[in-house]
């Protein structure tokens, strides 16, 4: 596949390039992808490992004239969230870097947009780690709501 | 002297029962599709299921409108859309809450950003139960609207302003995500 | 005796208020029933637009948005009124002096922008576009039937549209404008004017419900959507009457006599019901042009349709 030539590792994956990379070869690599071809950002997805103690942030590019999808992957302290932003490359990252900030907690400097996206006044731990219980936090929040009962057919 | 207090009442009486009848036969509704349940809507309007020979019409803005339709789930950024949109209508108005999200938060049961139960934030007059509810389910609570109307059943918009502060303090923890202190300390133990 | 007289004209005032508002919210509901059934529906039935003023009047609560946007439908209802005293209805004129051909125009203008302060006053960017492009839908249009209306004036030698009704009344369905070539030209100019100033597709832009909310009326709720739905159903009634007045000879077949009156009167209405119905039939049809593409559609073909009655009637009247 051409992303694995160019970079000189990585392997296939169902039809797709799979690419390990480290945290500071990530810049050159997506550089050099979007030159030679895989001018597409399709979108940043993240990935929490508990039991490892890392995220995965997948980088994933496509290229229109050879029909391939490539995926930077990259592995980033849990306990030390903290990315740089690819966003000077590809102006679209920004979004998709604001949604993981929200939704995974991982700060990416040089990001001047981390503001609340989906989420609005969200007060608790980002609700897409391992370790918040969503069931714990539906009970807590949703189910302690009290319903509001009138009499039977009232009115004013 | 002017009639007696009876007499008002009576009067009173007969030009509301004068009011729901026309209220009834011209039910305009807003629909609030950001869920799903959105494409259930043109049908029930056009050609195949015709729902303006009951006198039901879409409106534009929920100034005119008598009837707010929800459709589908609904998450806490759009919840405080929904209220919005409900206060804004003309009393008397009324909410049909549409698809097993708004009952009880269907198969978004245990998402920490779906609201479950919609009356907790505003009345709701019907609900239509199913995922997805078929056109007919729509015109179906129509005619049902129309019943609770015509018997004077649906008052949500009235337990809305009885109760107006119960309904604020619910929206206002949710929408600030408030647990409060000894609600996560006994559900602690029990978990 | 002064006073006997202003108490008839007051009381014919509000027998025209009554059956301008009836015999619009009538149509209004055929119109709803007959698109239904261009879209192969069952539609509402005919007394559905009655049922809808008498729930937006009973309403409970009522949101004003200040004293113009209270006052602004007071203007529209009076504005349009005081349009159909001009208006010889069936050949009976309430209110007629030289130049009313002219007045009327201009009293037609008066709804509108009562309409418009009242949107305006509403302060939603969505009622401000809608005026806007009333005001733009407005301007266009009436430049073509200006110009029909000028052919009319030079033909008859007036601007009375008493005198027009009179003139065209003489020898029945015969002496009616439209049966003379150039007038047939204006006309068709003159009923797409009218398609406009009824609101109907393809003009529909200014109220597009499913682009700016329908426009000028978004803030209006409960009485006030109401009375507006009162005010529409009168301005329905005030413009086809001006097109009948202009070609059809009013609807006069008859002279002098009760009996004439009474046919007279039947005679218009099923005019008005026509020319309502063919506007119908037009909007089902079509869909809705953009606001420069009716600007460009009035003020390009309609007006050039116009300028060639125009010059026709002229050559006929030095000859």
């Amino acid at each position: 596949m051409k992303s694995i030539e160019l970079l000189g590792k990585g392997e296939e994956m169902h039809g797709r390039a799979y690419i390990k990379l480290n945290v500071n070869e990530l810049e050159e690599a997506i550089k050099k992808l979007k030159e030679n071809g895989f001018n597409h950002f399709v979108m940043l997805s993240c990935i929490d490992w508990l039991d490892k103690g890392k995220f995965e942030l997948v980088y994933h590019m496509w290229n229109y004239e050879e029909k391939e999808h490539a995926m930077l992957s990259i592995d980033i302290d849990r306990n030390n969230a903290v990315m740089k932003s690819m966003s000077h490359i590809f102006p679209q990252i920004e979004t998709y870097e604001r949604e993981v900030h929200e939704m995974y907690g991982i700060k990416f400097e040089g990001n001047t947009r981390l503001t609340p996206f989906l989420l609005e006044n969200w007060p608790h731990d980002p609700p897409m780690r391992k370790d918040f219980d969503s069931k714990k936090f539906v009970r807590q929040m949703y189910e302690s709501i009290p319903f509001i009962e009138g009499e039977e057919n009232e009115g004013i | 002297m002017g009639l007696h207090n009876g007499d008002k009442m009576m009067r009173y009486e007969e030009w509301s029962k004068l009011a729901r009848k026309a209220s009834k036969k011209s039910l305009w509704m807003v629909h609030f599709c950001t869920g799903c349940g959105a494409v259930e809507m043109p049908p029930v309007m056009t050609s195949r299921y015709d729902a303006e020979r009951f006198g039901i019409t879409s409106m534009a803005t929920p100034r005119q409108a008598d009837v707010l339709l929800i459709t589908g789930y609904l998450t806490v950024k759009t919840l405080r859309r929904v209220i919005q949109v409900y206060e804004q209508m003309q009393s008397p108005k009324y909410v049909i809450a549409f698809g097993s999200c708004t009952i009880n938060g269907g198969m978004y049961w245990d998402s920490y950003n779906t609201i479950k139960h919609l009356e907790k934030y505003i009345p709701v007059d019907l609900y239509i139960a199913g995922c997805m509810p078929r056109p007919e389910g729509i015109i179906n609570a129509f005619i049902k609207l129309m019943k609770l109307i015509d018997e004077g059943k649906a008052r949500g918009w009235e337990k809305y302003q009885k109760y107006y502060d119960r309904y604020k303090e619910n929206q206002r923890r949710v929408f600030n995500f408030e647990i409060k202190e000894e609600q996560k300390e006994e559900k602690n133990e029990e978990h | 005796m002064d006073m006997i007289g202003m108490a008839i004209k007051i009381a014919i005032l509000i027998a025209y208020a009554i059956i301008g508002t009836c015999v619009g919210l009538l149509f209004m509901g055929i119109g709803r029933k007959i698109i239904a059934r261009v879209h192969n529906r069952v539609g509402p039935p005919f007394y559905q637009n009655f049922i809808d003023v008498a729930k937006l009047l009973s309403k409970k609560t009522n949101i004003s948005h200040g004293w113009i946007f209270d006052l602004a439908l007071l203007f529209s209802i009076s504005g349009i009124l005081l349009t159909l005293l001009f208006l010889p209805i069936g050949g009976a004129q309430l209110l007629s002096m030289d130049g009313d051909a002219f007045l009327v125009l201009y009293l037609l203008a008066i709804p509108a922008l009562g309409f418009a302060l009242g949107a305006g006053a509403s302060g939603n960017p969505n009622a401000g576009v809608g005026v806007m492009r009333a005001l733009v839908m407005m301007l266009s249009y009436e430049l073509p039937f200006v110009i029909t209306l000028i052919a009319l004036m030079i033909y008859y030698d007036t601007t009375s549209l008493a005198t027009i009704v009179k003139m065209q009344s003489i020898d029945g369905i015969k002496s009616w404008a439209i049966t003379m070539p150039p007038f047939m030209i204006a006309a068709f100019a003159a009923d797409m004017a009218l398609q406009g100033m009824l609101m109907e597709q393809p003009f529909d832009i200014p109220v597009a419900p499913h682009e700016i909310a329908s426009g000028p009326m978004v803030e209006f709720g409960g009485k006030y959507l109401g009375s507006l739905m009162l005010y529409k159903a009168i301005a329905l009634v005030a413009e086809t009457t001006l097109f009948v007045d202009l070609f059809l000879g009013g609807g006069v077949v008859m002279h002098s006599g009760v009996m004439a009156a009474i046919i007279n009167f039947f005679v218009w209405l099923g005019l008005i019901f026509l020319l309502f119905v063919l506007s119908i039939l037009i909007a089902a049809s079509f869909p809705r042009f953009r606001i420069e593409q009716a600007f460009g559609f009035y003020w390009k073909y309609e007006a050039i349709i116009a300028a060639i009655s125009l010059i026709w009637v002229y050559i006929m009247v030095i000859k």
